[in-house]
């Protein structure tokens, strides 16, 4: 063992340092990459409503021409994929660390998986009563809002701060994107929504690389 | 006894766990970069302290062990933090 770790360090300056690296570094390793997250679905966003806006735009424009099936099987696969791809990762990053956080950590996913099954068994039974249109904009709206409700919940579980701000952001990308109507909201959530979360994303992972 | 620079970086990183939360031997190991010979020697010395809790239990039928502050380890490494922030010389961000 090195004589060294003996030692405290040569002044208060550079103890400071040691404590606020060493914190850092710990945090650093048990919290997933910022990627992690907003990758996968920031994309599984920006494609799946993308190439939704292309088939189904404003005022029954198609941009892109398709069959109507896939857009939707699309976004489908696109959102299954982002959800195991960070249910794995949120799995791994905090494995071997046990107590408090791993209960909470469980009980939100669950929440997740609860509340679109819940949306998923329940909005159908509106479908009849609406035209094509509105029906693909209900179910967007209702799953984009229930999505930013969950970020702000996890943000004040875990007191943090950009999680809670991309729940209100989702939301308020919501409120505009229905406003204007369908076709103009799914362009709205795949930039904004889609686009934000990469951008958000990539902007976490340079901070974190510059604290080092 | 905290000040030493190993055992500082020890306390550091377990004062990132969040209250309640307890951190496997080998992943702490793996977040100092220490062998685990090295770690073992740090921990008893502040387990002795008392600054630290270990608990030696079960995953299914891995025996694990669990480290994490104790509410005397978190006091010492607070109070320790702030009267170093006092001997900084007053123009120091």
């Amino acid at each position: 063992m090195s004589n060294l770790d003996e030692h405290p360090p040569a002044g208060p300056a550079e103890t400071l340092r040691l404590i606020e690296e060493q914190r850092a570094a710990a945090i650093r390793g048990l919290a997933p990459h910022p990627m992690a997250f907003f990758g996968p679905w920031g994309l599984a966003w920006l494609l799946g409503f993308g190439v939704m806006f292309l088939r189904f735009g404003p005022d029954g424009r198609v941009f892109l021409p398709m069959p109507d099936w896939l857009p939707v099987v699309l976004l489908f696969v696109l959102l299954a994929a982002a959800a195991v791809a960070s249910g794995v990762i949120a799995g791994r990053s905090y494995r071997h660390v046990y107590g408090r956080s791993a209960v909470q950590g469980a009980m939100y996913g669950l929440a997740w998986f609860i509340a679109f099954l819940g949306m998923g068994t329940t909005l159908g039974r509106f479908d009849s009563a609406l035209s094509d249109a509105d029906t693909g904009l209900l179910w967007a709206t209702v799953a984009i809002g229930l999505t930013g409700s969950l970020h702000m919940a996890g943000g004040a579980i875990w007191r943090d701060r950009t999680l809670f701000g991309l729940g209100v952001w989702t939301i308020a990308i919501n409120i505009v994107g229905t406003a204007i109507g369908s076709g103009w909201h799914s362009l709205v959530i795949s930039l904004a929504g889609g686009g934000a979360m990469l951008v958000l994303g990539l902007v976490l992972w340079a901070r974190t690389r510059a604290a080092t | 006894m905290i000040h030493a620079q190993a055992r500082l970086r020890v306390v550091a990183s377990l004062s990132a766990l969040d209250e309640g939360d307890r951190i496997t031997f080998p992943r702490l190991q793996e977040i100092l970069g220490m062998t685990a010979g090295n770690l073992s020697v740090h921990l008893r010395k502040l387990e002795t302290a008392g600054y630290v809790d270990i608990t030696k239990t079960f995953s299914g039928r891995t025996p694990t062990t669990l480290v994490r502050l104790s509410r005397r380890g978190q006091l010492a490494f607070e109070e320790y933090t702030v009267a170093v922030r006092a001997l900084l010389p007053p123009m120091s961000t």
